[in-house]
């Protein structure tokens, strides 16, 4: 593989020409050309506890990264991620594995000061079953939210959804479906 | 008005029934956005050490393997 010093200014001058949003390119019916560029870019932070969620992501990670194919996947090593938590993010600590999904379009528009993406944080689950459904759902959010226009209202949309869901569950006295815990 | 000890005792089992819906409710609602966390400002420099990670060549994307 080439250094990066080599390879930076192709990839610059292939990004430079203002490359349509998601949106823009899913309004003028432009599909092929929307799957072929990335919408997400996603982190991967796990110090490496020995934790039911470890061991979910560890397992699956394969199959996610086949499923996220087109989207950037970066992996920190147990240093790097011990590192970046210890460093700058004590509040992180045990959270992980945790998940970051960075929304492309957002940050090319906006830059980080508004909304740019979610955080899915693996490490606050239990158990295997619940760390599995948590991570299914992350794929399926991002499969299915591609070309959303507005990423921000449909994640507050689906919580909220999940939150009246879960009401439900307690009042009809059925077993939670440990998502949330 | 409750007349009898019964009713008294009915009304205090009612509210402490919606009292723990209402507190579990709220639990479930905090939990679920603790799991789920959404980007905004606040986080900027999380993603720019992230970013920055992949700028300076530290990071590269995924391209096969098993995880450690």
């Amino acid at each position: 593989m080439p250094p990066a010093s080599q390879v930076s200014p192709v990839l610059e001058e292939a990004v430079v020409p203002e490359p349509l949003s998601h949106a823009e390119q899913a309004a003028s019916g432009d599909t092929e050309e929307t799957l072929a560029t990335p919408r997400f870019q996603i982190f991967i932070i796990d110090a490496g506890w020995n934790s039911a969620a470890h061991k979910v992501l560890r397992e699956n990670f394969a199959l996610l990264s086949d499923l996220q194919k087109g989207d950037p996947i970066y992996v920190l090593s147990r240093e790097k991620s011990v590192e970046f938590i210890r460093r700058n993010y004590a509040d992180l600590v045990g959270k992980d594995p945790i998940i970051a999904a960075h929304d492309l379009d957002l940050l090319r528009r906006s830059g980080t000061t508004g909304f740019h993406g979610f955080r899915l944080h693996l490490g606050l689950l239990r158990t295997e079953q619940q760390a599995l459904l948590a991570l299914q759902a992350f794929c399926r959010f991002l499969a299915t939210h591609r070309q959303s226009v507005d990423l921000e209202a449909e994640i507050r949309k689906d919580l909220r959804r999940e939150g009246i869901i879960g009401a439900i569950e307690i009042i009809l006295h059925h077993e939670p479906r440990e998502l949330g815990g | 008005m409750p007349e009898t000890w019964s009713e008294y005792f009915t009304i205090f089992m009612s509210a402490l029934a919606v009292g723990y819906l209402v507190y579990e409710i709220d639990r479930r609602r905090r939990k679920l956005h603790d799991i789920w966390d959404v980007l905004g400002g606040e986080d900027a420099e999380l993603t720019e050490g992230l970013v920055s990670m992949v700028r300076n060549g530290e990071l590269r994307p995924y391209t096969g393997g098993a995880l450690a």
